[in-house]
């Protein structure tokens, strides 16, 4: 059997996905980054290989995505995530046209074609300001997780308005809203809808669309499912997988290398099967 | 052609360091005037009258000059901290900063590298922030300031109103010049000194017509800088106009042996905004890395928008001086110009895309640029990237995060053309997947 | 009507986005159209000559939520810019007959011409207002400029828009911004006479109201603020400077006052209240407006006189108000204060004068950590 994985190290976490020649997933897993990029990017693969009950070597492509993609030396080649996540939500949802990915330091908008392609894509500013961190930093405000913000979130009644996204100030602004004795889920719920108002104006830039997919770790946020969902008017897709379609999107791409070998006389451009889901 | 991208020399040709000589000419003249005071007047670049400061001997002096090298040479840091020691804020424009905290740490005098200036001549083209700087620098260096102001290009043509208003306002700073130098106006003079202008000019356009070749001779937005400080700074002079007959000489024998500025030119690019100077080199690197070229950009026309055929008459001297203030120069036209001017760049010039450079210090420049992606994405189809960074504050370069986008932009363009049934060969390079065409 | 109740009426207005500002109007109005005047200053007086209610377009405060201009806008620029977009996306100005922007900066020359593509229909000025006071062709060129302005406006309206009607329309601004003085002047005579909050109420409904509404209630609100009796307050005597453009949260001019401090002049709305005296109402309307801008203008930090320095002008202003400090309060992002602040900054240190710089936006709602500065300013001058 022949397959190709894909090591997404992120801010946060690393994530590793193995999928075999008919593009299904073997396997996934996750750790978290720690401090070293280089070890967690070998670590999650090996780990990933014992999980899936494989040989190293049946793995015959490896493509590195994520901010720490040129540190893995696992990777043959490397993918931008931006492309990775267009690529593994269009094998999620072949319908949709419209990706966002929230992770721990970007919020991206894809504009997906109907092969997967990116079209256009938007990213936060510079600075951190609605992102995965940003919550971070409100549930440590709070002395709370990151997992049980988003279930505190939908009790919130009255959401409270925030000064700014900025993360440097979430701190100072959630402490005066409990000093006004504010109820901490509708502190929550406001965080919630002050990110989620951000994201749409990022979702804007690229055009809105029927069918749109919620990628990256903060799609395991109910509280941010929800609350994008009501600012937008409509549902979104979310995988089980979706933290792992920068890693998904990874494999895809490095199948793609293993079926190009396969056929020599072939170059990319001239084997439609690999590059148009039909 | 067989150069390499990493031989900066070899694939420069020689305009790079003739540029870099007469620059260097006039920057020793300002460095010798700092001892021995000639008069000399403060100017901005953008639709500037420098021929008039010829025509009285007056050495030209330009702030933004300063505050650029200062940048490409990894230098304006500690001068834009010391600026926000005296009250600038971080919002503030950093070519000011650097160069108001360059001039407190006595770069600007006796023992720096730029004269006191006899007078401030504030050629407001466009750019408000230009006021302040000059009020600032008249204050800090106690030197008279002279208001040059030019209406903005509000409707498609000037108002004869504007026409006289600017005429008015130069005579008057004719009148200033002769108190200064005590030399009379001499009109025949400032003509000659135009004809050297229109060669420059003509020089300036036909480089970037050239452009339009596959591939294009030159970058032409990382290597007009060369030709920006021969046609804004020393226009007028015979050397500016040498050196730009020289430029097309080499550019057309470029083109004539089938060479390009890189090895392989994969996808042109319409580059808009000013350049991130304290990571030129860098900055650069992320797009040759993927065969990317700018055909053309907008922030060399901030001097001067001579490749849609304005030149200056030496027989209307004072009048053409005032039109190419009023119209013909990027910064004192609107942003719905500007996308014109994109487009038509887009269009003639046959870009595949679009790269906005927005950066925080120049709001003329960025601030809306939002809106200029939308109008060329949606409206136009133009595959647009958008990246933010900064002319001066190196703090604001995030090499990371500007790579990232740069690959993810090149890559979908990339996987365009495959879907288009173009033959792609996959790399294993750091740029990810690799193309030919 | 009483002073509490013109006061309270004035306040009202401040809640209302230009939509509503123009409805209200059509109440007394039927046939009155609408047209936006974008910070500093515009000619109203051709405006109002027109048939149309000038209204000062002051962004939208934390009324609107930004949804689309933030697209647009980069973070790094005005509230004011992008919440004004943000009207004109939303198709809240689609009653008005245009809107005017100024030479003021940077941000505000992009912003009309955003407008301007994102409504193809809606007709938009932009005025070069002149930046040498003394050039031999300045006058000429003002007063081309508002001519300019008349003839495009009463192209769109189909409609002349006579010396005569200017004339008038001057006679009331006249009577707006003499008012207006009268209002200022006592405050500095008797400090406490009228809050600083209520006062910036009263100026903004000036952008809001038709002047021959304004007038009578300006007119009878000075009387009775000149006729009170309030005893003065302690606290520290300031002059407000930098907010000229983008307007700040009337809960922030509040706590100016309640930390105390006592605001003896200002230059807020500043572009509305611009000329030091009456302009001359007979003869060529538009050469008095230029007149007057050229040669009665007080100081801002977007007009530039290179006779008239502005910091010799923020010292006047604080001799002449009487006050010991200086609040120096610029939007957050407002380049034209920011860089301003640098010079006034520097003159303030040589005169020995006291001051603290705010920064504010206007969707900002809460003011701890300002009034905390605030007082503590306070207090060290007062235990100084």
């Amino acid at each position: 059997m022949q397959y190709a994985a894909g090591i997404d190290v992120g801010s946060t976490q690393a994530k590793a996905v193995v999928i075999d020649s008919s593009r299904g997933i073997v396997e996934r897993f996750l750790i978290d980054t720690g401090a070293n990029v280089k070890r967690a990017g070998q670590r999650v693969l090996d780990e990933l290989v014992a999980k899936a009950g494989i040989q190293r070597d049946d793995i015959k492509f490896v493509v590195g995505t994520g901010y720490g993609r040129y540190k893995i030396e696992a990777g043959d080649t490397q993918v931008t995530e931006i492309s990775c996540h267009a690529r593994g939500a269009h094998l999620l949802f072949p319908g949709t046209r419209t990706v966002i990915d929230m992770g721990g330091q970007d919020t991206k908008a894809i504009k997906v074609s109907s092969d997967g392609d990116v079209l256009d894509f938007c990213m936060n500013d510079k600075c951190a300001a609605g992102t995965g961190r940003f919550l971070a930093g409100a549930a440590d405000v709070l002395g709370l997780t990151l997992d049980e913000i988003g279930e505190i979130s939908l009790r919130g009644t009255k959401p409270i308005r925030l000064t700014s996204v900025c993360t440097v100030f979430v701190e100072s602004d959630i402490l005066s809203h409990l000093a006004q004795k504010k109820k901490v889920e509708d502190i929550l719920a406001g965080v919630h809808e002050a990110i989620a108002t951000r994201t749409i104006g990022l979702v804007r830039r690229v055009g809105l669309d029927p069918e749109m997919t919620f990628t990256g770790g903060v799609a395991r946020n109910i509280g941010m499912i929800r609350a994008l969902e009501a600012k937008l008017g409509q549902s979104l897709n979310i995988s089980p997988d979706a933290h792992f379609c920068g890693a998904l999107g990874a494999a895809l791409f490095a199948m793609d290398h293993v079926m190009a070998e396969c056929s020599p006389d072939a170059t990319v451009g001239t084997e439609p099967a690999v590059w148009v889901d039909e | 052609m067989r150069t390499t991208v990493s031989d900066e020399k070899d694939y420069r040709g020689k305009i790079h360091k003739l540029s870099r000589d007469i620059m260097t000419g006039w920057m020793s003249q300002l460095k010798a005037a700092t001892t021995n005071p000639v008069p000399s007047a403060y100017l901005m670049i953008s639709g500037n009258c420098v021929e008039i400061m010829r025509c009285f001997d007056i050495l030209p002096v330009f702030p933004e000059i300063n505050a650029l090298q200062l940048a490409i040479r990894k230098n304006s840091l500690p001068y834009i901290i010391k600026s926000e020691e005296i009250g600038y804020a971080s919002d503030n424009c950093a070519y000011v900063k650097a160069d108001i905290g360059f001039t407190m740490c006595g770069g600007v005098g006796e023992n720096g590298t730029i004269p006191k200036p006899s007078m401030i001549v504030c050629n407001f083209v466009g750019c408000n922030v230009y006021i302040k700087w000059f009020e600032h620098c008249s204050q800090m260096l106690n030197v008279p300031m002279v208001m040059l102001d030019i209406p903005f290009l509000r409707e498609e043509a000037p108002t004869k109103e504007d026409v006289a208003y600017v005429i008015c306002q130069l005579k008057e700073l004719i009148t200033k010049c002769e108190e200064l130098t005590g030399k009379k106006f001499d009109i025949d003079k400032l003509r000659e000194i135009l004809k050297y202008s229109v060669r420059a000019e003509a020089g300036w356009s036909r480089a970037k017509e050239l452009c339009k070749n596959h591939p294009a001779p030159f970058d032409a937005y990382f290597d007009s800088i060369n030709m920006m400080g021969p046609i804004n700074a020393l226009r007028g002079t015979k050397e500016a106009a040498d050196f730009f007959d020289a430029t097309i000489k080499e550019y057309e024998n470029m083109i004539a042996d089938g060479m390009g500025v890189l090895d392989e030119e994969r996808f042109r690019v319409v580059f808009e905004g000013p350049p991130p100077y304290p990571y030129y080199r860098n900055f650069r690197n992320l797009f040759e890395a993927w065969g990317a070229v700018a055909v053309q950009s907008t922030y060399s026309t901030v001097g001067g928008t001579w490749e849609f055929g304005f030149r200056h008459d030496p027989d209307n001297p004072l009048e053409s001086i005032a039109e190419q203030m009023i119209v013909h120069n990027l910064c004192n036209r609107s942003m719905i110009e500007r996308y014109k001017q994109i487009k038509t760049y887009v269009d003639d010039w046959n870009a595949d895309a679009l790269v906005i450079h927005s950066i925080k210090s120049c709001r003329l420049f960025s601030a809306g640029q939002g809106d200029m992606r939308e109008y060329f994405t949606k409206e136009l189809g133009v595959p647009t990237l958008m990246v933010e960074s900064d002319l001066e504050d190196p703090r604001y370069y995030a090499e990371a995060q500007m790579k990232n986008r740069i690959d993810a932009f090149f890559e979908s363009l990339q996987y365009k053309r495959l879907r288009k049934g173009e033959q792609v060969e996959m790399g294993k390079r750091g740029a990810g997947m690799k193309g030919s065409t | 009507m009483t002073g509490e109740k013109i006061i309270q009426e004035c306040r009202d207005l401040l809640d209302l986005l230009p939509a509503q500002i123009l409805a209200l109007a059509r109440e007394k109005h039927p046939d009155v159209g609408g047209f936006g005047v974008f910070p500093v200053y515009a000619p109203v007086e051709i405006i109002h000559a027109a048939g149309l209610l000038p209204v000062g377009m002051f962004g939208a405060g934390d009324k609107i939520e930004l949804s689309h201009a933030d697209a647009r806008f980069q973070s790094f620029i005005c509230s004011i810019a992008k919440s004004t977009l943000e009207l004109f996306l939303r198709d809240e100005m689609k009653e008005f007959e245009g809107v005017v922007f100024s030479s003021i900066c940077d941000v505000a020359r992009n912003l009309s011409s955003l407008v301007k593509r994102n409504c193809p229909e809606l007709y938009v000025e932009y005025l070069h207002m002149p930046q040498n006071m003394y050039s031999a062709e300045s006058a000429n060129y003002a007063r081309s400029e508002f001519e300019r302005f008349r003839t495009n406006l009463s192209k769109q309206l189909n409609r002349p828009i006579p010396d005569e009607a200017i004339r008038d329309s001057l006679k009331l601004y006249n009577e707006v911004r003499h008012h207006t003085r009268r209002l200022y002047a006592h405050r500095k005579a008797h400090p406490s006479s009228i809050a600083a909050a209520d006062l910036y109420a009263v100026v903004q409904a000036s952008t809001r109201m038709m002047p021959e509404d304004f007038v009578p209630m300006l007119r009878e609100l000075c009387d009775a603020v000149e006729a009170s009796d309030v005893k003065p307050r302690d606290g520290v005597r300031v002059v407000v400077e930098g907010a000229f453009c983008e307007q700040p949260p009337i809960g922030l001019v509040e706590v100016i006052e309640a930390s105390g401090c006592l605001v003896q002049d200002d230059d807020m709305i500043i572009g509305w209240r611009l000329f030091d005296d009456d302009v001359v109402s007979n003869g060529d309307p538009l050469a008095a407006l230029s007149n007057a801008y050229l040669a009665s203008s007080v100081y801002t930090s977007v007009r530039h006189d290179y006779k008239k320095p502005r910091t010799d002008g923020l010292i006047d202003r604080m001799k002449r108000s009487g006050a010991e400090a200086v609040l120096f309060a610029p939007a957050k992002f407002c380049e034209p204060a920011l860089l301003d602040y640098v010079l006034f900054r520097q003159k303030l240190e040589e005169a020995d004068v006291p001051h603290l710089k705010i920064e504010f936006e206007e969707k900002m709602w809460t003011f701890e950590s300002t009034r905390t500065e605030i007082e503590t300013f306070a207090e060290s001058m007062l235990f100084d």
